[in-house]
């Protein structure tokens, strides 16, 4: 079913979506690389503990990584082989504990044990057992957020892909829409919920007419505007639910899942497999051949970069992730994470290295604001240290999407301020 | 493969700046421009230029005292002076002495914005506060008003007059709302701000460029509102709104960024007390007191920033949530 409103919330701002790039492309199965190097900490939370020690053989699916703690995953080899190294490794992104392992191109498999479809708490144990991580880029274990005391409502299965340059989960939608939607169902029967709503935003239409096709599910078209895939704004959209600042979407009566974690509950419960591989999109005018790539979780970015035919002569930046909330890449020596829905290469004509100038109080910031803060000012009290009236303004509600940023005439760097502020506010109230 | 660039996110940026809204201010403005040197002459575009010139100059010797290379003064050019200038030359009557425009620059830029920490950072409008020193400092020749003349490019003499809009307002003298919308007639005032069509083609290219929105309209269509209660009668909508500065004061002088609250709902009720402000003072003077009301206002912004702070989303307030838990 789909809904015949466009729905959307206050605030956000129009930016160019340049998704033509990957759009057309369909997912490819990326060959899995020599050697993996798998982060034992990519998601939020505790990073798990090695179960395997170095020397010992590995098949594709075998645990390697046990949660420690109940805010942890874990973590699966994505190939068959032997375990070479455990170490301490520094990327350009993090430093963790990873497990190195010599791919023996066997592809020797080692899945969960079947589990009973129709049972509810079988199918949550499973999705703690499956390693399963918000996939949209937070990386909060989803277990977690599953497990809440209060009576959720309505699943939320975020379709909306608001980050430009991102096709990954429009592929997903389009090329693998059954396993979403039976995903999406297995979730709303662990939590014992009825509505099922995907949000796609409208720059998706042949997506919205394919899921809009199932039963049991209601298709929210959304209106084409940054940041419409934030939690926060896509509930209110889709459903009008306001959540409070600093409440969980559950205070709410919903929870939220990115498609392709959904698709990963349907493998695992389908299918028995852990989540140990994803798609992302590999695209920008500085990559040449830019794709949707499956890709084994942990498989360095230098590999991803030589199978889409290299850098282009102008590339100029190195994102993890899309250009609104991506992290900078200082090198391409990093490894791919279960969090990593893109990597993007942009060239010198999409970079911009305007020098910030002074602010002219224009409000542009304050306006597109989609949580209603007032970054001027933030970023204002933050550059002269008054940290706390600086929050009064809502540093701390600010979720870092950029929108101000974008929109900054003076091109300066509100969110940089924020983030300051937030490490600031932290280490004066610890 | 070249170094790679790094920095915060977000890695992609709007092609709006801070140059380029000036620019589209000051296309914006052309219009007014050149209607008033076709109605003053030739001596009204001088007094432009060397308006635009001092504010520039000023700013540029200024920096170059704090020791700023010159080079990078010129990097950092931003034209916020440039309009600056223009505004306060389109303000000033079309035959006033050469020297008032450069003195008014050297004030607005000088001591309204370097002083206070330049672009971005001046308390109230440069141009408006200039033109109000210049009022006090030279009283006779800031309100003896040329009359517009479509021959005067040709000739060079300008004939004087009395501004039109205290008699407008008080019903006396009847000027036509075509010449008042038009410029023409004996609807004399300051060289940019007669001839309304100029300034409304000005406020459309704005609109357009989504620099400035449906605000102006709020502070016009107030003081046309105010105006017509406080003199108890409808046909005194269009005069007000016609005459005087308010048209030029409406659109470019009160939404200068820097000097309105950072709110919408804040700008709102900045604009309407300027309306009210504006039909009340001139009722009760007689005289145009745009200028004055908006500096007035100026001053009251950090305060409206400082009471009217929108709630985050999804805020609820604390007694609801109690009652709710």
């Amino acid at each position: 079913m789909i809904s015949e409103k466009r729905a959307t919330f206050p605030g956000g701002v129009h930016v160019p979506d340049n998704k033509y790039l990957a759009e057309k492309k369909p997912i490819e199965i990326m060959p899995a690389p020599e050697k993996v190097y798998v982060s034992l900490s990519q998601h939020i939370g505790k990073p798990s503990e090695a179960t395997v020690s170095v020397g010992d053989r590995v098949k594709k699916g075998q645990l390697i990584g046990k949660e420690a703690g109940f805010i942890s995953a874990n973590v699966y080899s994505g190939v068959s082989g032997t375990v070479t190294e455990i170490k301490t490794i520094s990327t350009p992104l993090n430093t963790a504990t990873y497990v190195v392992i010599q791919n023996d191109g066997l592809e020797e498999e080692e899945f969960l044990p079947p589990i009973d479809k129709e049972d509810s708490q079988a199918i949550m144990q499973r999705v703690r057992d499956a390693g399963l991580v918000g996939l949209g880029g937070a990386g909060f274990p989803t277990y977690v957020k599953m497990a809440t005391d209060e009576k959720i409502d309505v699943v939320l299965i975020n379709g909306a892909e608001c980050e430009p340059y991102l096709t990954c989960d429009h592929r997903m939608m389009l090329e693998h829409g059954d396993g979403v939607v039976k995903g999406a169902k297995y979730i709303a029967k662990a939590l014992n919920c009825q509505t099922v709503i995907i949000g796609i935003e409208e720059n998706k239409p042949d997506a919205i007419e394919k899921l809009g096709a199932y039963d049991g599910v209601k298709v929210v078209p959304l209106k084409k505007k940054y940041p419409q895939g934030s939690e926060k704004q896509l509930i209110y959209a889709c459903t009008k639910r306001a959540v409070q600042p600093g409440k969980l979407p559950a205070s709410k009566g919903v929870c939220v899942f990115n498609v392709q974690t959904a698709f990963q509950v349907y493998e695992a419960v389908e299918f028995n497999r852990p989540l140990y591989q994803r798609v992302m999109t590999v695209t920008g005018k500085g990559i040449k051949e830019p794709k949707n790539l499956l890709v084994r979780n942990g498989t360095p970015y230098a590999e991803i970069i030589a199978y889409c035919g290299g850098l282009t002569d102008n590339a100029a930046k190195v994102i993890a992730g899309g250009p609104m909330m991506g992290k900078i890449l200082t090198s391409v020596d990093g490894y791919t994470r279960k969090t990593d829905s893109g990597l993007l290469v942009e060239d010198v004509t999409e970079v911009c290295i305007t020098e910030p100038s002074p602010c002219i109080n224009c409000g542009r910031c304050a306006k597109a604001c989609p949580m209603h803060l007032m970054p001027m000012y933030i970023d204002l009290y933050t550059q002269t240290g008054n940290f706390e009236r600086a929050d009064s303004y809502g540093a701390t509600n600010c979720f870092e999407c950029g929108t101000c940023a974008y929109v900054c005439p003076a091109k300066r760097d509100l969110v940089g301020s924020v983030q300051l502020c937030k490490r600031k506010l932290r280490e004066l109230r610890s | 493969m070249q170094k790679l660039i790094i920095s915060n996110t977000p890695h992609i940026k709007s092609k709006s700046s801070t140059k380029r809204i000036m620019i589209d201010v000051l296309i914006a403005l052309v219009p007014a421009t050149v209607m008033g040197v076709v109605y003053f002459g030739l001596y009204a575009l001088l007094l432009v230029a060397l308006s635009i010139l001092s504010c520039i100059a000023s700013e540029v010797i200024y920096l170059l005292i704090r020791g700023e290379k010159f080079k990078d003064i010129l990097n950092k050019f931003d034209f916020t002076s440039a309009v600056t200038g223009l505004l306060l030359g389109l303000n000033l009557p079309a035959n006033c002495p050469w020297y008032i425009p450069l003195l008014g620059g050297v004030f607005a830029v000088i001591v309204v914005k370097m002083l206070f920490g330049g672009t971005g950072k001046n308390f109230v409008n440069p141009a408006i506060a200039a033109r109000v020193f210049l009022l006090i400092s030279f009283a006779e020749a800031m309100t003896t008003w040329a009359v517009p003349s479509v021959g005067a490019i040709k000739t060079s003499t300008v004939a004087t007059g009395a501004t039109a809009l205290g008699s407008v307002i008080k019903g006396e003298r009847v000027i036509s709302n075509l010449d008042l919308f038009l410029g023409t007639g004996v609807s004399s005032g300051a060289l940019g701000e007669t001839c309304k069509i100029a300034l409304i083609v000005g406020y459309v290219y704005l609109l357009i460029r989504k620099v400035v929105d449906y605000k102006p309209l709020i502070y016009i269509g107030v003081t046309g509102l105010m105006t017509v209660v406080l003199q108890g009668s409808f046909s005194a909508f269009l005069p007000s709104v016609l005459s005087g500065g308010l048209m030029l004061g409406a659109i470019f002088m009160a939404t200068d960024y820097v000097t309105t609250p950072n709110t919408t709902v804040g700008n709102i009720v900045y604009f309407v007390a300027l309306g009210l402000l504006t039909a009340l003072l001139r009722h009760l003077k007689g005289t145009e007191v745009v200028s004055y009301c908006i500096l007035l206002m100026n001053f009251f912004v950090p305060l409206i920033d400082r009471f009217i702070v929108p709630k985050p989303f999804g805020y609820q307030k604390p007694k609801k949530e109690a009652k709710n838990g």
